[in-house]
């Protein structure tokens, strides 16, 4: 009896048990929901949501928390990169040290709460003061009564110093809503921060540290509506990984780093993607210690180096041609480059004659020219990151280019934490030559710092040990100065002082190579730096299913 | 010490037992065929490779310019693999010598001695012997920096207990046996007993090995340089695959992956054929098997 | 004495191994180039008083034996100080990660003993002959392949040019599976990862395996079970190759330093999110308190698992204890 039972139970189980399994898989499809798949690597993917540096600094921390949160204004896409208004609808200012900001009225969080100057006042407070990643001059505001309240969507606040210029202050803020936050107003950073309720265009569902973040879209978001139902940002092991996953259709694009140069064929074989260049965020330079005692002291010296340099073949040697070559701090395609500035062409024989005549020449026959005072060899310490492979490459490169007109460069590859430990203390003298990057963005007179004399009010950015008054009495002039064409002068002028003294050395800006999906998803924003950076959430914004 | 007559008969014996041995043999023709490479590096290789390249040739399949192909800067992958044997042997070679030879010192002290110094020594050898090797490894090359002398004391810092225990076990053995009897009675003094008598029948032991300790030696400078602990200055079959994976194109390039591996595994099992040669003919009635 | 006795001096033992691996891993750490501090804040902004505020928060202006108090004092709390890298404290980064690696370990362990025991058993009993002397030499051979070289081949043959496995990590990201499906998926990752460890180990156990057989085959009592008429096979279970087991049993006990080495390769060569590749990772970035994390816990589940090995090894064959006790 038993056995006949088994016997007919048995194939209807299975029956059961395959359509069950089809079921499963099934419901998704049922869904029918617009997700859009970003690539990270797993490094990248954050642990947890705590309102750190890392929302700051970290790749995905930039890209995710304008989604969530909302900035008082944004930054507007290629290629003008004017501010937009955010939260704030409108602002005012008589003497660009007082400003008004107007809210947005019908603006609520994500648990229902009505955005308010209230909140606004609390960030503008509280968050400087909790990380000195997020201090910056355009948030400097000295007493918490130079903050007021005039209304529940009118707020009024002084800066330390004045703020002119195209952009207004308080840039990369996310709003925070003050009923959630006060009590963590000491630390910030210590709040877990699990719900990640903001008032942006996305809410944040649910999330694994390490491995994804799932956002859906905000259906009762007070402007423009996001064009896609969800958008889920998906670590992966490697770089391998992540091509693959873009091939497979997993992902719709990649993150924020974009793709290998090496990558670029191997993409435009592929089916139903495209690949769009664009040029990059960051500036890749030489940095001179002006404090050690040596030879790079002299300028003639830093100009016979970069005239050495041959910057096309780093360009084409270590990504194969998406890199232009820079000589300023500021964009070229912005209207405060100055094209005048001298350009140190890659010239061998030019490079050794100007060494020869300032008498530094090979005197013990060992093909090193030798310093004239001393008679050592002109040997210099070239400090790189481990990290950053693509220096790394230039580093052995640049090496290459100076033995050739006879001065001999020791590669020190360190670690990132003792690099920028010892780059930002030259007085260390840890270093001779350092390469350096960093991305300004349109918005980047911080940049400038770095050229800020230690002796004068310097915070710390200045690798080069650079101190001449002249140019620190250029900045604060351009930084007060409220006449556009006369602040583009001083602008000018600040690069062309630079240019000539060379603490910095610029290399080349190398470009952001974005393969992505053409089949499901149109309306991808390209901007500088590509489609997903911080400068850059428009993507996520404007993003929407193919028609 | 010295070489008496009996002595030379013995190790006659054992280099033709040795040479004897299908397996030694093979091992050994494979081991001189690298010292060769590394030795004559400077003319079996067609560039320098360090030299970075043109930028047309970076990433290239193997062809009649470039034997083996390019790398992602546009070196060639056949000298790179020509000149890496120079760094493993040097380190394979190099880090067994300095563990073989504290390690039989160690071994040898304690052993003779025994009692206190016996127990100190035994407790260090093995709190060494538990410790993970290759943690251990990591832990110290990224404390002490990258470079291939740091990486030769890395390594015989964690193998030498091995061998001081084996060492140790032989000379309690030895100890016991009655041609070193007869010395103590003619009153031949410590010194003399450990390094005239007892020394001499362990280094059949010393060379089994070392032996292994190559192998191992290679394989952890392998493992090191590719986890990026290697000496960027240097070429090394490790560093080869450590830049090879890092960078991003490493599933296209088989000709960039294959050669440094192949070589690596052909030096170690060339050694640990040569291994088993020797641990079978010091096998005692080996040499009665084979009609000596 | 006896048994009690047994335990508690190898309890002691390990004990004392302990406490010398924390010593040495002090050491160590504090000849680590770089400034912690500073590390911890990548921000030039970041003032002198702040920092004296960090270096007296953390106990690093204290002299070397002040901190050496504190730092055993964190040890026995838990606390293995701060990940440059992750920002967050090194046991919280570990343990997150600790069952992966688990995973990985104990299913290429389990399959490689398994494995390797029945095809040393079968070499050895067939000793001298073709088959023993293939098993012989592909074992050698296997042993002889670092198991990153072996993950890199795998790993292109199999998951990119033949793309029939993922290219590494443990599950396909986001994908939101649940139960039976996540199950699959999870497995489907482990192959190729298990597989590099695996074949380097089952090099390892044929040939102890065989070399224990051999030895063991030529003793007399199997000789007289032969003669006394006992089929081939009846000696090889229940004589042959208990007895070849202890041998086993002791080194996988010495093998988990092994594992260790195993785990590290293939977790970096296939971005497996487990402890070895928390080593990589650390490398890379010079995270000198994640490794320094990651050391003590391989170190310590060495250290307990050769203990329980030797506990183990107690009891099945009594001679050890009778022996230790001189």
């Amino acid at each position: 009896m038993r056995r006949t039972l088994q016997k007919r139970t048995w194939p209807t189980g299975c029956l059961i048990g395959v359509c069950l399994v089809l079921f499963v898989l099934a419901a998704p499809a049922f869904a029918k929901k617009n997700r859009v798949g970003v690539g990270f690597t797993a490094e990248e993917i954050l642990e947890n949501t705590r309102l750190n540096e890392t929302w700051q600094n970290s790749e995905m921390g930039c890209v995710f928390w304008p989604l969530v949160y909302d900035q008082f204004w944004i930054l507007g896409p290629a290629p003008d990169y004017d501010p937009l208004p955010g939260i704030v609808k409108r602002w005012e200012t008589d003497d660009y040290q007082t400003w008004r900001f107007y809210l947005v009225e019908n603006a609520k969080f994500h648990d229902g709460s009505p955005v308010t100057a209230k909140d606004a006042a609390f960030t503008l407070w509280y968050l400087p003061k909790s990380n000195p990643a997020w201090a910056f001059p355009d948030n400097d505001i000295r007493e918490k009564d130079a903050i007021k309240i005039i209304d529940d969507h009118t707020l009024e606040f002084k800066l330390a110093a004045k703020w002119p210029g195209k952009y207004p202050p308080a840039y990369w803020m996310p709003v925070l809503p003050e009923h959630i936050w006060m009590p963590h107003k000491r630390r910030l950073g210590n709040f877990d921060n699990d719900e990640c309720i903001g008032s942006g265009p996305f809410k944040l569902k649910k999330y694994k540290g390490g491995e994804y973040f799932w956002m859906v879209k905000n259906d009762d978001y007070w402007g423009e509506s996001a064009g896609v139902d969800e958008v889920v940002f998906k670590g992966y092991g490697s770089n391998d990984a992540l091509y693959m996953a873009l091939k497979k259709g997993q992902i719709e694009f990649i993150g924020y780093n974009g793709a290998s140069p090496l990558s670029v064929e191997d993409f435009k074989k592929a089916e139903n993607i495209d690949v769009a260049v664009a040029p990059g965020l960051a500036f890749i330079w030489l940095s001179f210690n002006l404090h050690k005692e040596n030879a790079i002291q002299d300028k003639v010296v830093r100009q016979a180096i970069m005239h050495a340099i041959d910057r096309e073949r780093l360009i084409q040697m270590v990504y194969l041609g998406y890199a232009q070559p820079s000589y300023s701090f500021i964009y070229p395609e912005l209207p405060g480059y100055n094209p005048d500035l001298p350009k140190f062409e890659f010239d061998a024989e030019k490079s050794k004659a100007m060494l020869a005549g300032a008498g530094y020449v090979d005197s013990d026959g060992d093909g090193i020219r030798n310093n004239p005072g001393s008679g050592g060899d002109m040997t210099f310490e070239f400090m790189v990151p481990s990290a950053w492979s693509d220096e790394v490459k230039m580093a052995k490169l640049v090496k290459e280019q100076l033995r050739d007109v006879g001065i001999d460069i020791q590669v020190k590859v360190v670690d990132l934490d003792t690099y920028y430990e010892f780059i930002y203390t030259p007085t260390q003298d840890k270093f001779d030559l350092s390469i350096s990057s960093e991305e300004p963005g349109p918005n980047g007179s911080w940049i400038w710092e770095f050229a800020r004399g230690f002796h004068h009010g310097g915070s710390g950015w200045n690798q080069a040990f650079y101190d001449n008054p002249e140019f620190d009495r250029t900045f604060e002039a351009m930084l007060v100065e409220t006449d556009v064409s006369k602040r583009r002068q001083l602008l000018f002028k600040m690069q062309a002082i630079i240019a000539e003294d060379l603490p910095y050395g610029l290399l080349l800006r190398y470009d952001h190579i974005n393969p992505y999906r053409t089949d499901k998803y149109e309306g991808h924003v390209l901007t500088m730096g590509g489609f997903s950076n911080w400068i850059n959430p428009w993507t996520y914004f404007k993003l929407r299913p193919k028609q | 010490m010295g070489l008496t007559g009996d002595r030379i008969a013995k190790l006659k014996t054992f280099i033709r037992l040795l040479f004897s041995h299908r397996m030694g043999l093979a091992g050994f023709s494979v081991i001189v065929l690298f010292v060769l490479m590394a030795l004559f590096a400077s003319f079996l290789a067609t560039v320098d490779p360090g030299r970075t390249g043109a930028a047309e040739n970076i990433l290239k399949a193997p062809s009649s310019r470039f034997w083996f192909g390019t790398d992602d800067l546009a070196r060639d992958i056949w000298s790179q693999t020509i000149y890496g044997s120079r760094v493993s042997l040097t380190v394979g070679l190099v880090a067994a010598l300095i563990t073989v030879v504290s390690g039989t010192l160690v071994g040898l002290f304690a052993g003779f001695y025994g009692k206190f110094l016996e127990e100190v020594l035994m407790r260090i050898v093995d709190f060494f012997m538990m410790l993970p090797e290759l943690p251990l490894m990591i832990v110290l090359a990224a404390v002490l920096g990258p470079s291939m002398w740091n990486i030769i004391l890395v390594v015989s810092l964690v193998s030498w207990p091995t061998t001081a225990r084996v060492v140790r076990s032989q000379v309690l053995s030895l100890k016991e046996r009655p041609f070193v009897e007869a010395s103590r009675c003619i009153g031949a003094g410590s010194l003399r007993l450990m390094f005239g008598e007892i020394l001499p029948n362990v280094v059949p032991l010393m060379f089994a090995q070392a032996v292994i300790m190559i192998t191992e030696a290679i394989y952890a400078e392998a493992v090191l340089s590719f986890l990026g602990l290697g000496d960027p200055m240097r070429v090394s079959w490790g560093m080869m695959l450590h830049y090879a994976f890092e960078s991003g194109v490493i599933a296209r390039a088989m000709w960039w992956v294959v050669p440094p591996i192949v070589s690596i595994v052909t030096l170690i099992v060339s050694f640990s054929l040569l291994g088993t040669a020797v641990s079978d003919v010091l096998e005692p009635g080996y040499k009665e098997k084979k009609g000596y | 004495m006896g048994m009690k006795g047994f335990i508690l001096r190898k309890v002691v033992a390990a004990g004392l191994t302990i406490a010398a691996i924390v010593c040495v891993n002090f050491v160590i750490f504090r000849m680590a180039p770089g400034d912690p501090i500073r590390m911890m804040f990548n921000d030039p902004r970041a003032s002198a008083a702040d920092l004296a505020r960090m270096k007296e928060k953390f106990g690093l202006d204290k002299p070397l034996s002040g901190q050496f108090v504190a730092y055993v004092k964190g040890l026995a709390g838990g606390d293995l100080g701060l990940s440059f890298s992750h920002r967050r404290p090194v046991l919280e980064v570990l343990a997150a990660k600790i069952p992966a690696t688990l995973l990985l370990v104990v299913t290429a362990l389990v399959i490689a003993v398994f494995l390797g025991v029945a095809l040393g058993a079968l070499s050895g009993w067939k000793s001298g002959t073709r088959l023993d002397t293939f098993i012989l030499t592909a074992s050698l051979t296997m042993y002889s392949i670092p198991t990153f070289a072996l993950g890199i081949i795998l790993l292109l043959v199999f998951a990119y040019h033949i793309a029939v496995f993922p290219l590494g990590g443990m599950v396909t990201p986001a994908s939101l599976f649940e139960g039976g499906e996540l199950l699959l998926d999870v497995l489907w990752h482990l192959f190729l990862p298990a597989l590099s460890i695996v074949i380097w180990y089952v090099g390892e156990y044929v040939l102890l395996t065989r070399s224990a057989m051999i030895e063991v085959m030529g003793q007399e009592y199997i000789t007289t079970a032969y003669a006394k008429g006992l089929k081939k096979f009846k000696i090889l279970k229940n004589h042959a190759l208990r007895n070849a087991l202890l041998p086993v049993v002791t080194i996988t006990g010495v093998n988990l330093g092994f594992a260790v080495a195993g785990v590290i390769e293939a977790e970096t060569v296939f971005s497996w999110p487990g402890v070895g590749r928390l080593v990589y990772d650390a490398v890379s970035h010079r995270d000198y308190p994640l490794l320094q994390g990651v050391f003590l816990l391989f170190a310590f589940s060495v250290v307990l698992a050769n203990l329980m090995i030797d506990l183990i090894y107690g009891f099945i064959d009594p001679r050890i204890k009778v022996a230790g006790e001189m």
